[in-house]
């Protein structure tokens, strides 16, 4: 997903979900700053790195792929951006070593999705907004792993998106370039993807790289053939599923602010859909690079409010100047306590399903005194 | 990282140096050595491959590519094994080119870190100038016998010693609750 949905949807679906226009705002920035929250931002203001929610481009071609680096793009990737549907999936006849990444597998409505919205109870707007955020890459992100793989995340040229002509809904064979710097042409059906690695822990093979921008565009609707579906054909349908995630988010943060009891799968907020449902689909469904315009227009009739653009360095100066013990009651100072407890949820989640892909945990009761 | 894979780590660092050194003492028979190095190493990156295929690829879409390049890389391997000699221009093109291509991806990176407004890109970006300059050398010095067994070890040296630094860094993420 893109800054449409994570900061200006978001702040809709908060809104809706009943925060204030200035909290919505803070959750919603909170949402979109995990795709900033590299470690060359945190070495800016001198902020623990280990809190980085996402990693650069070029943070990535220099990433080290073995074990420790492995499991540190593990860690980021799986537990923002790639949240695994079922750590306990079987499939039989699959080596070990197969099934650890198979389990990794990025999905809706899976334990983890609960677990990670269940964590932001009572805690900051900072922390709802990763919660968020994570929640709603579950559903543009499924069928992809938040780990380098060869054997899940690859992508063949079998891959055609469905369009419209003449009324009538037609498949198109996609035709994929590999220039980063290129956008994406609509019109003519050109994409960007990552380049075909052979290697299994190609930084190339991570997440949905091998699809291109696809699972990240609301009105995309697509079939191709999943490198771990045993030639098995998905039919991705984006707006079924991004209008399926907006609902999600309003029940999630319903919630979470205390106007309804209790959050668990497959829990949505209809009535928001039966309300706003057209003005919704129409955002979704418009085919557009990015619809930053259209959902901003639509928070602020909501609100009545102004939403300001997103602004990278909009908190970095509080932060910065903020003494030692002060920083944790920081804007910034709150999101990373945020991204380091769901970080460490879902580190210790897979380790504790028997997978050292994200590495080792140690569970540290701060109730005993023996925390950090 | 568990205590076997920082041992394993270890002792590899360290044979690495070892060998590394003694490349550099005795260049004149370095080539062969590397020839052999070589060799091996396509054979274990066939015999990888081929057990990669055999535990993950088969079961993918496609994956019968991983077969085909595990055999070919095992073919690779033998060919290797049976060359007396290889013209040394090939050795020093192949390790120029490593050499070009890490350097650039570091001055991007340090670009990157500096756009960012992080500090440490001074560093990366002489990390960078040093491995280009590498690799201009391999190509100033191509008529010298043992400019590249010299650039050969000291990149298995900066190798090893990465390697032993890896098996003592802290890997297990707290989990406060």
């Amino acid at each position: 997903m893109q800054e449409d949905f994570h900061y200006y949807a978001t702040y809709c679906a908060a809104f809706l979900s009943g925060f204030s226009h200035e909290e919505s705002m803070g959750i919603c920035y909170s949402a979109q700053f995990v795709d900033y929250c590299s470690r060359t931002i945190l070495e800016k203001i001198k902020a623990p790195k280990n809190a980085a929610t996402t990693q650069l481009q070029l943070e990535m071609m220099d990433a080290r792929v073995d074990i420790l680096g492995l499991q540190d793009i593990t860690r980021i990737w799986s537990s923002f951006h790639f949240l695994p549907k079922d750590l306990y999936a079987k499939k039989e006849k699959r080596s070990k070593r197969y099934m650890s990444k198979y389990r990794l597998i990025c999905g809706p409505n899976g334990d983890l999705v609960v677990k990670t919205v269940e964590n932001a109870k009572d805690k900051s707007l900072q922390h709802i907004g990763i919660a968020m955020h994570v929640l709603a890459d579950t559903w543009a992100h499924a069928n992809f792993a938040g780990t380098p793989s060869l054997v899940i995340n690859n992508v063949d040229n079998e891959f055609y998106e469905y369009i419209e002509k003449d009324g009538k809904e037609i498949e198109r064979k996609v035709k994929f370039r590999h220039n980063p710097s290129a956008a994406d042409d609509l019109e003519q059906g050109l994409y960007t993807n990552s380049l075909y690695q052979g290697n299994e822990n190609s930084i190339m093979n991570l997440g949905h790289g091998r699809a291109g921008h696809f699972p990240d565009y609301s009105f995309a609707k697509y079939r191709y053939l999943p490198a771990w579906g045993d030639y098995d054909v998905i039919i991705k349908d984006n707006p079924h599923d991004y209008e399926r995630a907006f609902a999600q988010m309003v029940r999630a943060m319903k919630f979470l602010n205390g106007t309804m009891f209790g959050f668990d799968k497959n829990m949505y907020d209809e009535s928001v859909l039966e309300k706003y449902g057209d003005r919704i689909r129409e955002i979704i469904c418009k085919r557009q690079l990015i619809a930053n315009d259209d959902w901003k227009q639509f928070g602020q009739e909501l609100s009545g409010c102004e939403i300001e653009s997103f602004d990278i360095k909009k908190y970095q100066d509080e932060y910065i100047n903020a003494g030692k013990d002060e920083k944790g009651d920081t804007f910034i100072g709150k999101f990373i306590e945020g991204a380091l407890s769901q970080k460490g949820m879902v580190t210790n989640e897979i380790y504790e399903s028997g997978s050292k892909l994200a590495g080792f945990s140690k569970v540290v009761n701060k109730e005993k005194g023996l925390g950090l | 990282m568990t205590y076997l894979q920082r041992i394993n780590s270890v002792i590899s660092g360290i044979i690495s140096i070892a060998v590394a050194v003694l490349l550099i003492l005795y260049p004149n028979y370095a080539y062969a050595v590397i020839l052999t190095i070589l060799g091996f190493g396509l054979m274990i990156a066939g015999i990888k491959t081929l057990i990669y295929f055999f535990t993950m690829a088969r079961y993918m879409v496609g994956g019968k590519v991983s077969l085909y390049k595990g055999v070919i890389l095992f073919d690779f391997a033998a060919f290797t094994l049976s060359l007396t000699n290889v013209p040394k221009i090939y050795i020093l093109i192949y390790l120029a080119g490593i050499h070009a291509f890490s350097g650039l991806v570091e001055i991007l990176r340090a670009n990157e870190a500096r756009n960012n407004g992080a500090k440490n890109f001074k560093l990366k970006f002489a990390h960078g100038i040093i491995d280009v300059f590498m690799a201009i050398c391999c190509f100033v010095f191509i008529k010298k016998t043992n400019t590249a067994v010299f650039i050969y070890s000291l990149g298995i040296i900066y190798s090893a010693i990465l390697r032993i630094i890896t098996a003592f860094r802290k890997s297990t993420l707290m989990y406060v609750r």
